[in-house]
């Protein structure tokens, strides 16, 4: 016993190692975006004679708000598309019996190895085609696309551990599919959902080669292209991009923080159990 | 039931479908939007019909500049109650990448900022670009009034004249007054000069040259600028033209060789400094030059009011084969797009905007120069008058070298200084490796859909 | 239940139809276009046969770009899949109660939901030679500094380095996730016979997360084929082209060279890779099942 108790000790020294591995930079980033620009240049470790928050108000008036304004419309807008059309497919997919189910989870699933890179070019030239480049259109669309094969992966894990006693009943009660699927699977799948929405609000959050070629105009840019526009070629205001960068992380952390226990459920119960 | 379901199918389905279309549809009419709140006026009054909208393009997106920018804009719709301005600005990089796709397209902007040489030549091979001669032509007395220096700059080798400067640049070495005096250096004029000052700085335990190549771009000055030195005029026209580029000339060798031998004196691992965090070492005095670009004074402040600097030309080389008369530097201005429904309106703006009344003001404001004559009268700071003096005393200046050539050559230029500048390649190979790009270029240039 | 035949294929249509129209069609387009010069700025395109791939393939920068992807893959397996493995079964082991497992758990996958860019960013300033954290810390164990992103030999590891600093929590999650999903009897069963942790960790955890050791391995594997935000936001490919990736390549001759079939070709290399790396890797798995 005695011996248990000193390989946990030794177990937590590792776990709060590498915990500082992660902190150490982050910590940096912060100590440094409440600095003046001189006082980094002269020592990057030392503290601020006085934190300058102002940093974090220059940063966000330089059109962070804007870039983050479309972030969250267009997140948005790419989630519902996800989950909505990812949990009917999987629904369709898990519990009917269909025919050609197999081919079409295979011809889905298939779209995980395919890469957004190899579609860029003619995205671009259909985009352009159909006038939808340079709109919100032109980064949600393809982001729907490209995030259902992993989201019905994910779905069609748990949708299958569904007991068919459940929808039998509810055909009893005189649901229909559609309603069996609002009425109940969703409600039972809400951990799955939850998971799918964080790991695909991940994804679209902070996507930037879609966004970096698809969106122009600055009115509609998201904020991972904001962030490199702070990166000027002749002038770079260090603290007040550092700040930037500070601002732009938070909320998904936050996020996060808040609902980590619904997300590793989802996960959990989830996933891939085969 | 079933035909219940079938509807429930389909309206879930209309949804789905109402839900992508309002995904880009519900996002159509900002298309183009400049990000401000004009541009939601200009699409209310376009529909009336009598207001002009044109798009303007431009690559000053940081403050003061991109603000003063604005502001002259809308000076302007005001006075033109007809014509709307819709803006873009993107960063020097992204600039370069997002302006080759919409040029020539569907929604081409009207008026762009583009760089003179090869990065506006390949537009203008493909009849973009809208040639400014005949208004020239028709008023003499604007023609008169631009500086003639500058404005060869935006002249191709047709005669054709094809933008107007809006800010004057060049390159020019800085120099940190304090630390020459106390080490009792005088300021360097000739190559051996330079490098004796160098060695000497460096023995004293400063560093000589701040130097950042982090963005590769920075290394094409100083090439440019020694390519200038060891290559004579007539073979580096010939070679900057993609369809006729070799760059056999053992020149080219001579101007990487002598690169290299300040490379001992510049800060260390170049590639790794960021080009502003060089400049800012420099202003706070650690180290006692930089070879900068005359837009740059401004900063020099900002990172350090106390900065005691002066300037000087690049060192000359005595008997070298090139023209050492070449300022170097470019500036950097706007071109019409030969597919915009206002050519008149769009020449009449710019007569103002890059005229001497803006150019004024634009020196004051943001210490930025228009090519238009006698707009400094206001002025005094010194360094920024020391400036204008380099470039209107100017012989003659050149294009940028990152702007010049081809964008293969340009990046297998650039690529290769890079491995240079880490001791990866030698003069031969970097020269073997353009000279590669080059011909490709001939072949890209001459068969590609450019015709 | 009873339906009609086509019920179920309607609510499959919409996302295959996104699927299809999104992701295969353009892909397919792809291909085709690896036979064509074109440029944005033009409309015109010309057929040259084979010539984009004689290009690609004699080009100097693939071997680099090669090396590149490769290096970033096999690195982040052993980092990522393999250690962050580990750290996710001493997580899961007994050792640790249940809140500070969370807790570490939830810390580890902060810097995942960090954008890529953010990331590139910051790491830039932390490699920066003379303001930098990195050389700032070593200076403080009088190590000497380096120039780390403007070191040719250094570059690409050092964007590697941050990769898996991003990522390795976010496989130790999913990875403590499938391991959660292992049945509590099977484990308590082994543990009765006398099985120590690491006897347990082998025969029981690992074998029964296997799918999702497959998932991660796959998600790893062709993430290491698209690289290209990490590359861009922090040395675009320099110095030289030391640290240049086919994603960037791809992106830099579409978008900054005007060379569209280049990039298709490009791209068609990406897409062949990684197919090819999934079907091995689906059977590999496969066949040791049997």
């Amino acid at each position: 016993m005695h011996q248990r108790k000193q390989l946990t000790i030794l177990t937590h020294i590792v776990c709060i190692f590498f915990c500082l591995v992660i902190l150490a930079p982050l910590a940096w980033i912060m100590l440094n975006s409440l600095k003046t620009n001189k006082e980094m240049f002269m020592d990057s470790l030392a503290f601020p004679e006085i934190p300058q928050f102002g940093n974090y108000v220059r940063a966000w008036n330089l059109g962070l708000y804007r870039y983050f304004g479309n972030s969250v419309l267009v997140s948005a807008i790419s989630l519902a598309g996800i989950l909505t059309l990812s949990s009917l497919l999987a629904y369709g997919l898990t519990r009917f019996q269909a025919k050609y189910a197999n081919v079409i989870f295979f011809i889905v699933l298939g779209g995980m190895a395919l890469s957004e890179q190899v579609a860029l070019v003619p995205l671009f030239k259909i985009l352009k085609f159909f006038r939808i480049y340079d709109t919100y259109g032109a980064v949600i669309l393809p982001y729907i696309a490209f995030r259902i094969p992993f989201t019905v992966f994910l779905m069609r894990a748990y949708f299958l551990s569904i007991p068919k006693e459940l929808e039998e009943a509810a055909v009893v009660d005189g649901y229909n599919s559609f309603q069996i699927f609002t009425k109940i699977i969703v409600p039972i799948s809400s951990p799955v959902i939850a998971s799918c929405a964080i790991v695909n609000l991940n994804f679209v959050w902070n996507e930037f080669l879609f966004a970096n070629v698809f969106l122009n105009n600055k009115a509609l840019q998201t904020i991972p292209i904001g962030l490199m526009t702070f990166k000027g070629d002749l002038k770079v205001d260090y603290t007040t991009t550092l700040a930037g960068l500070v601002i732009a992380s938070l909320p998904l952390i936050c996020l996060y923080v808040t609902m980590s226990r619904q997300f590793v459920r989802g996960l959990t119960s989830g996933a891939v159990k085969g | 039931m079933k035909n219940l379901m079938k509807k429930a199918a389909a309206i879930l389905l209309a949804g789905t479908m109402i839900l992508s279309l309002a995904a880009c549809g519900g996002s159509a009419p900002q298309q183009g939007d400049g990000g401000n709140e004009s541009s939601a006026a200009a699409a209310d009054t376009a529909k009336s019909g009598d207001v002009k909208v044109i798009k303007f393009y431009h690559r000053f997106p940081d403050e003061p500049y991109n603000s003063f920018i604005e502001k002259k804009l809308h000076e302007y719709e005001e006075t033109h109650q007809d014509i709307k301005f819709d803006i873009f600005a993107a960063q020097n990089q992204e600039y370069k990448e997002k302006v080759k796709i919409v040029v020539g397209g569907e929604d081409t902007p009207d008026i762009f900022f583009s760089w003179a040489g090869e990065f506006t030549e390949r537009f203008i091979r493909e009849g973009l670009i809208l040639d400014l001669n005949p208004y020239f032509e028709a008023d003499p007395e604007w023609k008169d009034s631009l500086i003639e220096t500058q404005m060869d700059i935006y002249t191709n080798d047709d005669g054709m004249i094809y933008g107007i400067p809006f800010r004057l640049d060049a390159k020019v070495m800085f120099y940190n007054r304090d630390i020459l005096e106390e080490n009792e250096i005088e300021v360097p004029e000739t190559w051996d000069e330079f490098i004796a000052a160098c060695e000497k700085l460096k023995a004293a335990g400063i560093t000589p040259i701040s130097y950042g190549n982090q963005q590769q771009w920075p290394s094409a000055h100083y090439i440019g600028t020694l390519n200038q030195i060891f290559v004579s005029d007539e073979v580096r026209e010939k070679d900057y033209n993609p369809s006729s580029g070799e760059f056999t000339d053992p020149g080219y060798v001579k101007a990487l060789e002598y690169y290299q031998q300040l490379l001992p004196y510049m800060s260390d691992t170049p590639n790794a400094v960021l080009p502003d965090m060089a400049r800012t070492s420099f202003a706070m005095g650690q180290s006692a030059f930089c070879y900068l670009e005359l837009v740059e004074i401004p900063y020099l402040a900002m990172d350090n009011p106390d900065i005691n600097y002066g300037m000087f030309s690049f060192p000359r080389v005595e008997g070298a084969e090139g023209n050492q008369d070449i300022l170097t530097g470019a500036p950097e201005g706007f071109v019409i797009s030969s597919k915009t429904k206002y050519p008149d309106e769009c020449v009449e703006f710019l007569k103002w905007f890059l005229g001497k009344e803006v150019g004024t003001e634009q020196c004051m404001e943001i210490g930025w120069f228009n090519a238009a004559k006698d707009t400094t009268a206001g002025l005094t700071d010194q360094g920024l008058i020391d400036g204008y003096n380099t470039i209107i005393s100017a012989a003659s200046m050149s294009e940028w070298l990152d702007n010049a050539l081809y964008s293969t050559v340009t990046d297998e230029y650039l690529t290769a200084v890079s491995d240079l500048t880490n001791g990866d390649a030698t003069p031969e190979e970097v020269m073997q490796r353009i000279q590669v790009k080059a011909k490709e270029a001939q072949t890209l240039v001459g068969t590609g859909t450019a015709g | 239940m009873k339906t009609k035949k086509h019920t179920p294929y309607l609510y499959m249509l919409p996302g295959l139809i996104m699927v299809l129209c999104f992701v295969y069609i353009p892909v397919i387009t792809n291909i085709g276009y690896s036979f064509f010069r074109l440029s944005s700025y033009s409309a015109g395109a010309r057929f040259v046969g084979l010539d984009n791939y004689r290009r690609f393939f004699s080009s100097d920068v693939l071997p680099i770009m090669l090396r590149n992807n490769i290096l970033y893959a096999v690195i982040s397996l052993i980092v990522q899949v393999g250690f962050g493995t580990v750290m996710a079964l001493v997580l899961e082991s007994t050792l640790l109660k249940p809140g500070a497992s969370a807790f570490y758990r939830n810390f580890y996958y902060i810097p995942a939901l960090i954008s890529l860019t953010a990331v590139g960013l910051m790491f830039t300033y932390i490699y920066d030679p003379s303001v930098g954290f990195l050389n700032g810390l070593l200076k403080i164990f009088g190590i000497p500094g380096k120039g780390w992103l403007g070191d040719s030999k250094l570059a690409i590891y050092c964007i590697i380095a941050m990769s898996q600093w991003q990522f390795t929590g976010y496989i130790t999650l999913l990875m403590v996730v499938a391991f959660q999903n292992v049945p509590r009897d099977y484990v308590e069963a082994a543990a009765i016979d006398g099985a120590g942790p690491v006897k347990r960790a082998i025969h029981i955890m690992i074998p029964q997360a296997k799918e999702q050791l497959l998932v991660c391995t796959i998600i790893t594997i062709i993430g290491a084929f698209k690289l290209y935000t990490e590359v861009y936001s922090t040395t675009a490919g320099g110095p030289g082209n030391s640290s240049q990736v086919l994603g960037l390549f791809l992106y830099q001759q579409a978008f900054l060279h005007d060379d569209l079939g280049m990039a298709a070709v490009t791209g068609v290399f990406i897409f062949v890779i990684t197919v090819t790396l999934s079907i091995i890797q689906i059977r590999v798995t496969r066949s040791g099942q049997e």
